[in-house]
C-alpha cells in the first residue's frame, strides 16, 4: 500500500487526522489548479476549502480506480463550474476551427518576439494572460489547463470530465488556437 | 503552396505542438516547417502560448489544513454524493 492508499482507508474510517495529511499533501496542487481555472486568488482559496470538504464527505465513493489527484481535479472542476454559474454568463466567442484559423491562413503570420523564459512573469504580462483565458469558455479552459498546463494525459482528462478522448482533443485544439489568437496582438513584433 | 494545404499543416501543428513533433511520423510536418516561415511562426507562437501558461503558477500563502479540519469537526460525519459534470451540464445548459 502506498501512502495515499493507507491515508484514504483511514479517512474512510473517519480518521480526520489522516485526512488532514491528504489535505497537506494536495492543497497546493488543488489551489494552483483552482486558480488557473478561476483566475482569482480569493475564489481559488474558497474552491480549495470546498473541494476538501466535499472530498471528505464523498471519500467513501472514491474507488481507487483513478489516482486520488485525478479525483480531486474532478471535484475542483465541479466547484469551479458551480461558482462560475453563480456570477455572470460567459462572453460569446467563436470556437470554430476554420474561423480560428481564417485570419492566419489568409494573412502573413506574425512572428512573435521573445517571451520571458524565467519563472517570474511580470504583472502586465500576467494580466494579459488572465484576460485572454477569461475569454475562453470554461469547458475549454478546464481542458487546456488540465492537459497543457498540469500535464495530465488525454485519457486522465477524459476520465475526470466524463469526456471521450476525441472530445478532449477537439476542445484542447480549439482552446490552443483561441488563446494563441488572443495573445497574438500582444506578442507580434 | 495552396491555402488549403497550408491550413492542413496548421491544424497538424496544433495537434502535435509541444509533444510529439520530434517523432518519425511528424517528418513531413518538420520538413514543411523548415521551408514555410508562416507555419514556422505559427508553430512558435503556439508553443509560446502553452509555455507562458505553464509558467504562470501561484503559491498558496498558508496551509488550510487546520481550517478545513475545524469545519469538518463542526459538521460531523456526513456523506453526500458528488454530482457528475454531465448532470450539472444538463441542469444548467449554456
Ligand atoms: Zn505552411
Amino acid at each position: 500500500m502506498d501512502d495515499d492508499t493507507a491515508l484514504i482507508a483511514s479517512s474512510k474510517a473517519g480518521d480526520k487526522r489522516a485526512f488532514g495529511k491528504l489535505v497537506k499533501k494536495y492543497e497546493q496542487m488543488v489551489y494552483s489548479f483552482a486558480f488557473k481555472i478561476c483566475r482569482d486568488p480569493e475564489k481559488a482559496e474558497e474552491v480549495l476549502q470546498e473541494t476538501f470538504i466535499n472530498a471528505y464527505r464523498g471519500i467513501k465513493s472514491f474507488s481507487g480506480k483513478s489516482k486520488f489527484s485525478t479525483w480531486l481535479y474532478r471535484i475542483v472542476t465541479n466547484n469551479c463550474l458551480m461558482m462560475h454559474r453563480k456570477k455572470s454568463h460567459e462572453p460569446v466567442v467563436s470556437l470554430d476551427e476554420t474561423e480560428l484559423l481564417k485570419e492566419t491562413g489568409e494573412l502573413q503570420v506574425a512572428h512573435w518576439g521573445e517571451t520571458p523564459h524565467d519563472a517570474i512573469l511580470n504583472k502586465e504580462l500576467k494580466e494579459v494572460l488572465d484576460k485572454a483565458i477569461e475569454n475562453l469558455p470554461l469547458d475549454y479552459r478546464i481542458v487546456f489547463v488540465m492537459r497543457d498546463v498540469e500535464g495530465l494525459s488525454t485519457q486522465e482528462v477524459g476520465n475526470a470530465l466524463n469526456l471521450s478522448v476525441p472530445a478532449v482533443k477537439s476542445r484542447l485544439h480549439r482552446a490552443r488556437l483561441f488563446l494563441r489568437n488572443e495573445l497574438d496582438p500582444y506578442f507580434r513584433k | 503552396m495552396k491555402l488549403v494545404d497550408h491550413t492542413k499543416y496548421l491544424l497538424e501543428i496544433c495537434e502535435k505542438v509541444d509533444r510529439d513533433i520530434a517523432s518519425p511520423t511528424c517528418k513531413k510536418l518538420r520538413e514543411h516547417l523548415a521551408k514555410c516561415p508562416d507555419c514556422a511562426a505559427y508553430y512558435d507562437s503556439l508553443k509560446k502560448t502553452i509555455f507562458l501558461y505553464r509558467n504562470y503558477d501561484v503559491k498558496l500563502k498558508g496551509s488550510h489544513v487546520e481550517e478545513i479540519l475545524t469545519k469538518l469537526e463542526l459538521e460531523g460525519p456526513l456523506e453526500i454524493k458528488l454530482p457528475s459534470l454531465q448532470s450539472l451540464r444538463k441542469k444548467h445548459p449554456r
